[in-house]
């Protein structure tokens, strides 16, 4: 699962723009089966972003994020080659990261 | 200043430890300052208002919420929300009429500008709100969204 996230790092003049998606089923918990069995809950609790390994922001997200969650953040005074990573953890312990250079566009 | 109070908020020592020399942070569920898991799991917005410290937002036109008037689709909604108020550190969505109100908040450093597009789900028409920290203080803006499928079990 960590390994397919796509991150996607763009630069525009110094702003850069970070959009990512993460495959994750977002389950709630109060959805139901067929066979009327509650399906558990299963999603994303907690998700950072960290630039050239410093941490520049975080996010506690509840299980109404959308399945596969998109988010798009705008990063100032970034210049081509800083790194940008993602890491996520969910409510089962599950992990997953990945990064990306910015590049000029 | 500003970085070293975007740390405080984290917790500092427990979440930022085990980075250093990994190039990546470890999500460790933090946010504890800031009602933690309790506020996620508030079924009233008040409450969870109440958990994240908001409790007395004022109203502030500097805030937006980017959404579509009527959402077709209640499982992904996509929306954007932005505050232009200098020195916002935090931003919190919920939407009124979720089972769960309380859908994501996020602590921002210096480098991000508090802003972020993302999709959420929505069981049901239901007033979203934005909620933003700056200074020690909390705004909000409120905007509402028809949902013509909800999300089941949002």
């Amino acid at each position: 699962m960590a390994d397919s996230i796509k991150i996607r790092a763009t630069l525009k003049g110094n702003d850069g723009e970070v959009r990512l998606l993460i495959p994750h089923p977002m389950e709630s918990g109060l959805r139901h089966d067929p066979a009327g069995q509650t399906i558990a809950a299963h999603y994303i609790t907690a998700i950072t972003l960290s630039l050239n390994g410093r941490p520049v922001l975080e996010g506690g997200l509840g299980s109404a994020v959308s399945a596969n969650p998109l988010f798009a953040f705008q990063l100032q005074d970034v210049r081509a080659g800083d790194k940008v990573g993602v890491a996520w953890l969910d409510n089962r312990g599950q992990r997953g990261s990945a990064e990306a250079v910015f590049d000029a566009s | 200043m500003r970085r070293r109070a975007f740390l405080q908020a984290f917790g500092s020592a427990t979440v930022l430890a085990p980075l250093i020399g990994t190039g990546l942070l470890q999500p460790r569920g933090a946010l504890a300052a800031e009602g933690g898991r309790a506020a996620f799991e508030a079924r009233a917005a008040l409450e969870a208002l109440r958990l994240i410290g908001a409790g007395g937002a004022e109203q502030n036109a500097a805030l937006t919420i980017k959404a579509p008037e009527i959402a077709e689709n209640g499982a992904a909604v996509p929306i954007e929300v932005i505050s232009a108020i200098p020195g916002t550190t935090r931003l919190a969505v919920l939407v009124d009429k979720n089972p769960f109100p309380l859908v994501a908040q996020f602590n921002f450093g210096p480098e991000v500008m508090p802003r972020l597009q993302t999709r959420i789900k929505m069981a049901e028409s239901s007033r979203l709100r934005l909620v933003a920290s700056a200074g020690g203080r909390f705004y909000t803006v409120f905007r509402d969204v028809k949902v013509t499928v909800g999300g089941c079990g949002a």
